[in-house]
């Protein structure tokens, strides 16, 4: 029966590889919400200028794609049960992302198409072959393929796909090579890497670890299947649209991609249901949110694909509807599960050897459940403001609102800081 | 949950002294979470072998669990070899938390 694992076989992707990750983020999530205060005013024009363009980058890239990165290195030998095939490589991701994202944020805020976006284009996108590689050659196994690996190879695949776009429509700024007008070419570049990359990631890393955090026995993989059709079905209907003039090229994607999200919401509120351990810690119960939240897009989605709104209003709701993606859905989620994770990763590296030998600390201790509290107070009231300001454009709400998310993000950095800066008390 | 030992008394003390050893994320010890499957004592009293699991299979404190039970018991047995072996077959369900655990969970 014993089967005697080598100790090989369970590796961690090593402290050094991930932690600049959650850093980086951390210090992008700031960074964006300062953004947010200074260019509040530009949240009462069309979605297309540039400080929203640069905000939208730096919270896509640097905060949400930069988080997601980091713990899907440490998480994929959990997903795939396998190790990562090259740390370096990873390490090597990160310095080419690190560079690459201001160089493009500064290039989208001061609108110049030249050198700095293009540079920040070309490292991004360099950082993601690299991510992508690293993951197919982790996930290569005799073994049938996992679908929690599957999301997560595809929707790395998607964010390739994505940043090929994206960095396409920078050259064509400077040389038209896209047909047509550029805006035509933005919903499916965004939402390649809404639904392809941060969707399916989310799923495929949500529906592993959330039983697992709260120790529940559901399991349903050909729901997960579904899911996994119905998500990939949508965006390619979507693509699809674009050249073959197909019927209803938002509402069937926004149908398809609905189903799937109540699905997955289906899913958790099952695993919520049969779950042993009762008491969920603050973390988990932002990260609980995320989920709710997530149906919240979907109705700004399916009024934006009706006749019944038209120019200003529409271009309000698109501006929330990113909106609530960015600072709604995805920050409440990485919010969570960066104070699930992260105090786990420096525990480990500190007490990796003393357990066992001598009392160490709870690595919930690590962090500080007041910091937490107050993060999760300001955090709120400050994503409602800046929505109600978008939806009422009023620079007042907007600037109120952004406020309030600095200060939640300032307490979010201490936070951080205070897990990463731990010293091994034994 | 069963754990199997050819060593009832020995196995009894490794038990007790296992309960010191606690998974991180989930605060209960791994004895309550059911992660020991077999203890065996050598004949000639010179080694022990422990037969466990995780609760998945790459979990990211498997190494630092499987080193814990290795001290906790050779500071127990004192000058013993303890040999710790991961197993997967079948895999750690939640029907091997024990009742003592269940009630843990459900404070």
């Amino acid at each position: 029966m014993s089967s005697g694992f080598p100790k090989a076989a369970f590796r961690n992707t090593p402290v050094s590889v991930v932690v600049p990750f959650y850093l980086y983020a951390s210090v992008s999530f700031l960074v964006c919400t300062l953004l947010l205060f200074v260019s509040a005013s530009s949240f009462t024009l069309h979605y297309f200028n540039p400080a929203v363009l640069a905000i939208t980058h730096g919270m896509a890239l640097g905060w949400a794609s930069m988080m997601i990165l980091g713990a899907s290195y440490q998480l994929l030998p959990v997903l795939t049960e396998r190790s990562l095939w090259s740390n370096k490589l990873a390490y090597g991701s990160f310095l080419l992302a690190a560079v690459g994202i201001p160089l493009l944020v500064y290039g989208f805020y001061t609108f110049n198409m030249g050198w700095p976006a293009k540079w920040g284009g070309r490292l991004f996108l360099l950082s993601v072959i690299a991510y992508l590689f690293n993951i197919i050659r982790s996930c290569r196994t005799d073994k049938r393929i996992n679908i929690h690996a599957l999301f997560m190879v595809t929707a790395a695949a998607w964010l390739f796909f994505t940043v090929f776009i994206g960095l396409a429509l920078v050259y064509n700024f400077t040389w038209p090579i896209l047909p047509g007008n550029v805006l035509t070419y933005l919903p499916f570049h965004a939402h390649a890497g809404l639904l392809g990359w941060f969707l399916m990631l989310i799923f495929g890393v949500g529906s592993r670890l959330i039983p697992m955090f709260l120790i529940s026995k559901h399991s349903d993989r050909r729901r997960l299947q579904i899911m996994y059709v119905l998500v990939n079905t949508g965006l390619l209907y979507f693509l699809s649209s674009f050249y073959l003039n197909l019927p209803y090229a938002v509402l069937i994607p926004a149908i398809l991609t609905g189903i799937t999200l109540v699905l997955f919401v289906g899913y958790i509120y099952r695993v919520w249901k049969t779950r042993i351990r009762r008491k969920v810690d603050q973390p988990m119960q932002v990260s609980l949110l995320s989920v709710a939240i997530m149906l919240v897009p979907l109705g700004c989605l399916l009024l934006l694909s009706g006749w019944w709104i038209s120019g200003i209003e529409q271009s309000r709701v698109v501006l929330l509807y990113g909106f609530i993606i960015f600072f709604g859905w995805l920050t409440s989620i990485i919010l969570g599960m960066t104070f699930k994770t992260l105090p786990f990763i420096i525990w480990n590296d500190c007490y990796h050897d003393k357990a066992g030998v001598v009392k160490t600390p709870d690595p919930k201790e690590l962090m500080s459940s007041d910091l937490f509290r107050l993060m999760s107070l300001t955090y709120l009231p400050g994503f409602l403001f800046f929505s109600a300001g978008i939806l009422l454009a009023s620079v007042f709400l907007l600037q109120a609102g952004a406020l309030v998310l600095v200060l939640s993000a300032l307490l979010y950095n201490l936070n951080v800081g205070k897990v990463w800066l731990h010293k091994p008390r034994v | 949950m069963n754990v199997i030992t050819n060593h009832t008394i020995n196995s009894t003390i490794a038990l007790a002294a296992l309960e010191e050893v606690l998974d991180p994320e989930i605060g209960l010890n791994v004895v309550d979470l059911g992660l020991i499957h077999q203890l065996d004592f050598d004949e000639s009293g010179k080694r022990i072998f422990v037969s466990m699991t995780l609760t998945t299979q790459f979990c990211p404190m498997g190494e630092t669990l499987t080193e814990a039970v290795k001290r906790v018991l050779e500071r127990t047995f004192g000058s013993l070899d303890v040999q710790v072996d991961l197993c997967f077959d079948p895999p750690w369900t939640a029907d091997r938390i024990t009742e003592r655990g269940k009630s843990f969970l459900n404070r």
